[in-house]
């Protein structure tokens, strides 16, 4: 479907859903604003891993939210069941129910964009604002850095392993094991730090002024606008929360 | 053009002074808010999910980031801005690393702390900050997070500034105080935007306050007042640790450490010293 949307469009949308659902706080939408994520995951052919990764960030938060509120609030008045200190309320299970729909909408909409934008598209779309140029290359660089620090950290516990490195069952030993892998790969980063540096300063990096892309992001104006309208409408939605619940009764 | 000294000076004060303003506009944005919250704090958390709380300490926190990192990046020198990658790179896999010997904390801030006392209070803030931006990619429960993040960075490098590294006791000390400060900060988040812990064992420390009466807010500080104390003064031991175990040669390249000095110990003979 869509093959170009421009990054900052879904990035934009993204906020917007995740905005829009944090201000209404009623879990039907939050539930149709995760469920459209899936689809729209599906879609892309990423809902595995969309999946996959919601559940390991969402499932012991829900966990851990059912438990807190499901058992123990004390501002609950309808009681349905009760062991010695702890008592299952309607109240906290309903509160349970709203934050545990409203994060997993928000943490499906952000991953979606995440797994679904080009950085490269992204950075050069950010160096085009008046961002500071380092907050694309710190983007860039990281997302670059994180496979190659893998491989890098396998090899260095295969030359430790060759070394007679044996990871024993004492955690006095599992701390040694674990300073033998960790000095040399922070040595060995900073010091790659260091000449990437020089390199980068030597093009310029450092220099103030404006920056050339080589790469074009088209911005068709039909985005701009609609990325404007999301905006207005986001904002419409913190106002319409911020005048309903202005904490007056509560601030006294 | 042809005068470049008169075209380049007066910008670049201009801009020092823009970068002050924006640096006291982004701390005084998050302080404004933790102050907000405490004091708006919802008295009866029934009636709703607090979505008022969750909108203000999302908006003040990551305005509060965000014009940290704008005031701050654009300053730092190009050794320093590689090294942020960096930073973010060991909090994720020596976190992870740490996660493997089975010890019961999250310890996901080393990155930080140790290019904090590599390279200053501004780098860390940033680093911090930047941290949990590019993190939000894979975790997006992080981003909220940003404002405590940069705030540990900054006392880490305030902590390094003073000295607190150069005796290796100080240190855990020095971890001890910032998390104190970072877990209070960042408890209005856990508790308005999240309504909770994502781990089990920091849950069945709230849910034992609220067992008591509390309010979800004053559980989640008691909460962090335990965790988060303990978890910084492992980071920054770990960080101590590491600081020491390289070799002088790199940690004395950091104009950072070399001016107030940093670690314990002479400077290697270096051609220009």
């Amino acid at each position: 479907m869509t093959p170009r949307l421009h990054p900052f469009t879904t990035l934009t949308l993204a906020v917007c859903a995740a905005v829009v659902t944090t201000a209404a706080a009623y879990w039907p939408l939050s539930v149709a604003v995760a469920l459209a994520a899936v689809i729209l995951a599906a879609r892309h052919g990423i809902a595995g891993r969309v999946l996959t990764a919601g559940a390991v960030i969402l499932t012991p938060l829900c966990l851990s939210l059912l438990v807190l509120h499901g058992l123990f609030f004390p501002e609950g008045q309808t009681v349905l069941a009760q062991w010695g200190p702890a008592r299952v309320t309607a109240e906290g299970l309903g509160f349970a129910l709203e934050l545990g729909t409203r994060t997993t909408a928000c943490v499906l909409v952000f991953l979606l964009f995440s797994f679904t934008v080009s950085v490269p598209d992204l950075v050069s779309a950010l160096a085009g604002r008046r961002i500071p140029p380092q907050f694309g290359f710190v983007l860039a660089s990281t997302l670059t850095l994180l496979p190659a620090v893998a491989g890098r950290l396998d090899r260095i516990r295969q030359a430790q392993e060759t070394r007679g490195m044996v990871v024993g069952r004492g955690l006095l030993s599992r701390l040694g094991t674990l300073r033998l892998q960790m000095v040399p790969l922070v040595l060995a980063l900073i010091d790659d730090a260091g000449s990437r540096a020089q390199a980068l300063d030597a093009r310029g990096f450092g220099s103030p002024g404006p920056r050339t892309s080589y790469r074009e992001v088209a911005d068709p104006p039909a985005q701009r606008l609609f990325r404007a309208a999301a905006l207005v409408f986001a904002a419409a939605a913190v106002a319409g929360r911020i005048v309903a619940s202005w904490p007056t009764g509560a601030a006294s | 053009m042809s005068q470049p000294a008169l075209t380049i000076i007066a910008p670049g004060q201009a801009a020092d002074r823009r970068r002050r303003l924006l640096e006291i506009a982004g701390a005084a944005a998050i302080a404004a808010t933790y102050i907000f919250l405490v004091l708006t704090q919802p008295a009866d958390i029934a009636n709703g999910p607090a979505s008022f709380s969750a909108l203000v300490a999302l908006g003040g926190f990551l305005l509060g980031a965000v014009l940290l990192i704008v005031a701050v990046l654009p300053a730092l020198p190009t050794s320093t801005v590689v090294l942020i990658p960096v930073a973010l790179v060991l909090n994720v896999v020596l976190g992870q690393l740490m996660g493997s010997t089975g010890l019961p904390f999250y310890i996901d801030a080393i990155g930080t702390v140790l290019i904090a006392v590599l390279a200053g209070p501004a780098a860390g803030a940033a680093t911090g900050a930047l941290s949990s931006i590019v993190w939000s990619f894979f975790n997006p429960t992080v981003l909220p997070f940003a404002a405590g993040a940069a705030l540990i960075g900054f006392l880490a490098g305030m902590a390094a500034r003073g000295g607190l590294f150069r005796r290796f006791y100080l240190a855990p000390v020095a971890g001890f105080v910032t998390g104190i400060l970072a877990g209070v900060v960042s408890a209005p988040i856990a508790a308005f935007v999240f309504g909770g812990t994502s781990g089990l064992g920091t849950g069945a420390i709230v849910s034992a306050f609220r067992a008591m009466g509390d309010t979800l807010l004053a559980a989640i500080t008691k909460q962090a007042l335990i965790s988060d104390p303990m978890d910084k003064a492992i980071v920054f031991t770990i960080a101590a640790l590491l600081a020491y175990a390289l070799p002088r040669r790199t940690t004395f390249q950091f104009p950072f450490v070399r001016r107030y000095r940093v670690l314990a110990g002479k400077a290697p003979a270096a051609p220009e010293a």
